[in-house]
Protein backbone atom coordinates (compact mmCIF):
# COMPACT_ATOMS: atom_id res chain seq x y z
CA UNK A 1 0.00 0.00 0.00
CA UNK A 2 1.57 3.50 -0.78
CA UNK A 3 2.38 5.40 1.84
CA UNK A 4 0.33 8.27 1.80
CA UNK A 5 -3.02 6.05 1.15
CA UNK A 6 -2.12 4.53 4.43
CA UNK A 7 -1.27 7.57 6.31
CA UNK A 8 -4.42 9.08 4.60
CA UNK A 9 -6.68 5.96 5.92
CA UNK A 10 -5.05 6.01 9.40
CA UNK A 11 -5.89 9.62 9.96
CA UNK A 12 -9.91 9.34 8.70
CA UNK A 13 -9.69 6.60 11.50
CA UNK A 14 -7.50 7.70 14.27
CA UNK A 15 -7.08 11.76 13.30
CA UNK A 16 -9.60 12.99 16.10
CA UNK A 17 -7.18 11.68 18.63
CA UNK A 18 -4.20 13.67 17.98
CA UNK A 19 -3.77 17.49 19.05
CA UNK A 20 -4.91 20.00 16.90
CA UNK A 21 -1.49 21.22 15.92
CA UNK A 22 -0.41 17.74 15.19
CA UNK A 23 -3.56 17.51 12.92
CA UNK A 24 -3.29 21.06 11.13
CA UNK A 25 0.59 19.51 9.78
CA UNK A 26 -0.36 16.48 9.20
CA UNK A 27 -3.50 17.36 7.11
CA UNK A 28 -0.86 19.55 5.22
CA UNK A 29 1.02 16.80 4.93
CA UNK A 30 -0.69 14.20 3.71
CA UNK A 31 -4.25 16.10 2.48
CA UNK A 32 -2.41 18.79 0.42
CA UNK A 33 0.78 16.90 -0.50
CA UNK A 34 3.04 19.79 1.26
CA UNK A 35 6.72 19.60 1.05
CA UNK A 36 8.43 19.11 4.61
CA UNK A 37 10.31 22.73 3.99
CA UNK A 38 6.75 24.54 2.60
CA UNK A 39 5.10 23.47 5.79
CA UNK A 40 8.17 24.34 8.07
CA UNK A 41 8.15 27.49 6.12
CA UNK A 42 4.92 28.48 6.86
CA UNK A 43 4.11 27.62 10.76
CA UNK A 44 7.62 29.17 11.72
CA UNK A 45 9.44 26.45 13.20
CA UNK A 46 12.26 24.07 11.34
CA UNK A 47 11.94 21.70 8.97
CA UNK A 48 13.06 18.97 11.06
CA UNK A 49 10.32 20.23 13.63
CA UNK A 50 8.03 19.23 11.15
CA UNK A 51 9.69 16.13 10.15
CA UNK A 52 9.74 14.72 13.56
CA UNK A 53 6.21 16.13 14.01
CA UNK A 54 5.10 13.53 11.05
CA UNK A 55 7.36 10.91 12.34
CA UNK A 56 5.33 11.25 15.88
CA UNK A 57 2.06 11.65 14.37
CA UNK A 58 2.43 8.33 12.01
CA UNK A 59 3.59 6.12 15.20
CA UNK A 60 1.09 7.46 17.62
CA UNK A 61 -1.54 6.45 14.42
CA UNK A 62 0.11 3.18 13.95
CA UNK A 63 -0.01 2.14 17.47
CA UNK A 64 -3.89 2.58 17.92
CA UNK A 65 -4.04 0.67 14.48
CA UNK A 66 -2.13 -2.21 16.03
CA UNK A 67 -4.56 -2.55 19.20
CA UNK A 68 -7.36 -1.55 17.28
CA UNK A 69 -7.44 -2.80 13.80
CA UNK A 70 -9.91 -1.00 12.95
CA UNK A 71 -8.37 -0.24 9.43
CA UNK A 72 -7.76 -4.01 9.12
CA UNK A 73 -10.99 -4.61 9.82
CA UNK A 74 -12.06 -2.28 7.30
CA UNK A 75 -10.48 -3.23 4.63
CA UNK A 76 -11.28 -6.68 5.28
CA UNK A 77 -14.88 -5.60 5.12
CA UNK A 78 -14.30 -3.66 1.88
CA UNK A 79 -13.03 -6.75 0.00
CA UNK A 80 -16.04 -9.11 1.13
CA UNK A 81 -18.19 -6.54 0.11
CA UNK A 82 -16.71 -5.75 -3.36
CA UNK A 83 -17.28 -9.88 -3.91
CA UNK A 84 -21.08 -9.23 -2.62
CA UNK A 85 -21.66 -6.47 -4.94
CA UNK A 86 -19.42 -8.58 -7.84
CA UNK A 87 -21.64 -11.57 -7.48
CA UNK A 88 -24.75 -9.83 -7.55
CA UNK A 89 -24.49 -8.21 -10.64
CA UNK A 90 -25.62 -9.26 -13.77
CA UNK A 91 -23.20 -9.60 -16.49
CA UNK A 92 -23.65 -8.15 -19.67
CA UNK A 93 -22.79 -10.50 -22.38
CA UNK A 94 -22.04 -9.76 -26.42
CA UNK A 95 -25.25 -9.75 -27.42
CA UNK A 96 -26.16 -7.39 -24.95
CA UNK A 97 -27.98 -9.88 -23.21
CA UNK A 98 -27.47 -9.67 -19.47
CA UNK A 99 -26.73 -13.36 -18.02
CA UNK A 100 -26.76 -14.21 -14.55
CA UNK A 101 -26.18 -17.72 -13.32
CA UNK A 102 -27.30 -18.04 -9.92
CA UNK A 103 -30.72 -16.89 -11.54
CA UNK A 104 -30.66 -20.01 -13.49
CA UNK A 105 -29.61 -22.07 -10.71
CA UNK A 106 -32.50 -20.88 -8.18
CA UNK A 107 -35.03 -21.02 -10.73
CA UNK A 108 -34.53 -24.72 -10.70
CA UNK A 109 -34.58 -24.75 -7.09
CA UNK A 110 -37.20 -22.74 -6.27
CA UNK A 111 -40.19 -20.89 -7.11
CA UNK A 112 -38.70 -17.40 -7.61
CA UNK A 113 -39.65 -15.72 -10.48
CA UNK A 114 -36.67 -13.71 -12.06
CA UNK A 115 -38.27 -10.34 -11.21
CA UNK A 116 -38.50 -11.68 -7.34
CA UNK A 117 -35.02 -12.55 -7.40
CA UNK A 118 -33.45 -9.82 -9.20
CA UNK A 119 -35.21 -7.69 -6.21
CA UNK A 120 -33.38 -9.60 -3.54
CA UNK A 121 -30.18 -9.33 -5.10
CA UNK A 122 -30.74 -5.58 -5.32
CA UNK A 123 -30.98 -5.73 -1.83
CA UNK A 124 -28.43 -7.44 -1.07
CA UNK A 125 -26.24 -5.47 -3.45
CA UNK A 126 -27.55 -1.77 -1.41
CA UNK A 127 -27.03 -3.04 1.70
CA UNK A 128 -23.74 -3.95 1.12
CA UNK A 129 -23.32 -0.37 -0.15
CA UNK A 130 -24.70 0.96 2.58
CA UNK A 131 -22.61 -0.89 5.38
CA UNK A 132 -19.84 0.04 3.43
CA UNK A 133 -20.82 3.89 4.02
CA UNK A 134 -21.42 3.17 7.57
CA UNK A 135 -17.77 2.07 7.83
CA UNK B 1 5.88 32.75 -8.94
CA UNK B 2 7.14 29.00 -7.97
CA UNK B 3 4.32 26.45 -9.54
CA UNK B 4 3.92 22.71 -8.10
CA UNK B 5 2.36 19.90 -9.77
CA UNK B 6 0.85 17.89 -6.45
CA UNK B 7 -1.57 15.62 -4.94
CA UNK B 8 -5.00 17.32 -3.60
CA UNK B 9 -7.17 14.51 -1.89
CA UNK B 10 -10.77 14.71 -2.82
CA UNK B 11 -13.17 11.49 -1.92
CA UNK B 12 -15.00 11.03 1.06
CA UNK B 13 -13.53 9.90 4.45
CA UNK B 14 -11.90 6.48 4.64
CA UNK B 15 -12.25 6.45 0.39
CA UNK B 16 -9.37 8.89 -0.52
CA UNK B 17 -8.68 9.81 -3.80
CA UNK B 18 -6.81 12.32 -5.61
CA UNK B 19 -6.17 15.00 -8.14
CA UNK B 20 -2.73 15.70 -9.77
CA UNK B 21 -3.27 19.15 -9.77
CA UNK B 22 -0.66 22.61 -10.93
CA UNK B 23 -1.04 24.98 -8.63
CA UNK B 24 0.55 28.11 -7.48
CA UNK B 25 3.20 27.04 -4.30
CA UNK B 26 1.73 29.79 -2.33
CA UNK B 27 -1.75 28.45 -2.43
CA UNK B 28 -1.22 24.93 -1.28
CA UNK B 29 -4.32 24.86 0.63
CA UNK B 30 -7.11 27.28 -0.53
CA UNK B 31 -8.63 25.52 -3.34
CA UNK B 32 -7.25 27.18 -5.94
CA UNK B 33 -5.22 25.36 -8.90
CA UNK B 34 -4.40 26.52 -12.06
CA UNK B 35 -4.97 23.36 -13.90
CA UNK B 36 -6.07 19.34 -13.50
CA UNK B 37 -3.74 17.20 -15.16
CA UNK B 38 -5.00 13.73 -13.60
CA UNK B 39 -6.44 11.80 -10.71
CA UNK B 40 -4.63 8.78 -8.59
CA UNK B 41 -6.92 6.21 -7.09
CA UNK B 42 -5.73 4.30 -4.75
CA UNK B 43 -8.46 2.26 -3.82
CA UNK B 44 -8.53 0.03 -6.46
CA UNK B 45 -6.25 -2.70 -6.91
CA UNK B 46 -3.49 -2.33 -7.73
CA UNK B 47 -4.06 1.21 -7.58
CA UNK B 48 -4.96 3.32 -11.01
CA UNK B 49 -4.02 6.51 -11.77
CA UNK B 50 -4.95 8.55 -15.36
CA UNK B 51 -2.02 11.34 -16.38
CA UNK B 52 -2.80 13.63 -19.37
CA UNK B 53 1.00 13.01 -20.56
CA UNK B 54 0.84 16.16 -23.21
CA UNK B 55 0.13 18.70 -19.81
CA UNK B 56 2.20 16.78 -17.61
CA UNK B 57 5.16 17.23 -19.99
CA UNK B 58 4.36 20.83 -20.82
CA UNK B 59 4.19 22.20 -17.17
CA UNK B 60 7.40 20.08 -16.06
CA UNK B 61 8.77 21.57 -19.65
CA UNK B 62 7.52 25.08 -17.97
CA UNK B 63 9.58 23.93 -14.69
CA UNK B 64 7.11 23.29 -12.70
CA UNK B 65 7.99 21.02 -9.45
CA UNK B 66 6.20 18.08 -8.66
CA UNK B 67 6.10 17.03 -4.78
CA UNK B 68 7.89 13.30 -4.02
CA UNK B 69 4.63 11.43 -4.39
CA UNK B 70 3.43 13.13 -7.71
CA UNK B 71 7.31 12.33 -9.42
CA UNK B 72 6.82 8.89 -7.92
CA UNK B 73 3.27 8.31 -10.32
CA UNK B 74 4.90 10.23 -13.14
CA UNK B 75 8.09 7.51 -13.21
CA UNK B 76 5.63 4.76 -13.08
CA UNK B 77 3.86 6.13 -16.22
CA UNK B 78 7.28 7.14 -17.49
CA UNK B 79 7.01 10.43 -18.26
CA UNK B 80 9.86 12.49 -18.05
CA UNK B 81 10.51 15.98 -19.08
Amino acid sequence: MEKIFEQALLYDFYGELLTEHQRNIYEDAVFHDMSLGEIAEEKGISRQGVHDLIKRCDKILQDYESKLHLVERFEKAKAKIGEIVALTQCEETADGKAVDNAVVIRKIETEETETQYAERMKKICELSQELMKEW
Amino acid sequence: MAVKIRLRRMGQKKAPFYRIIVADSRSPRDGRFIEEIGTYDPNTDPSTFKINEELAKKWLANGAQPTEQVAKLFKVAGIEK
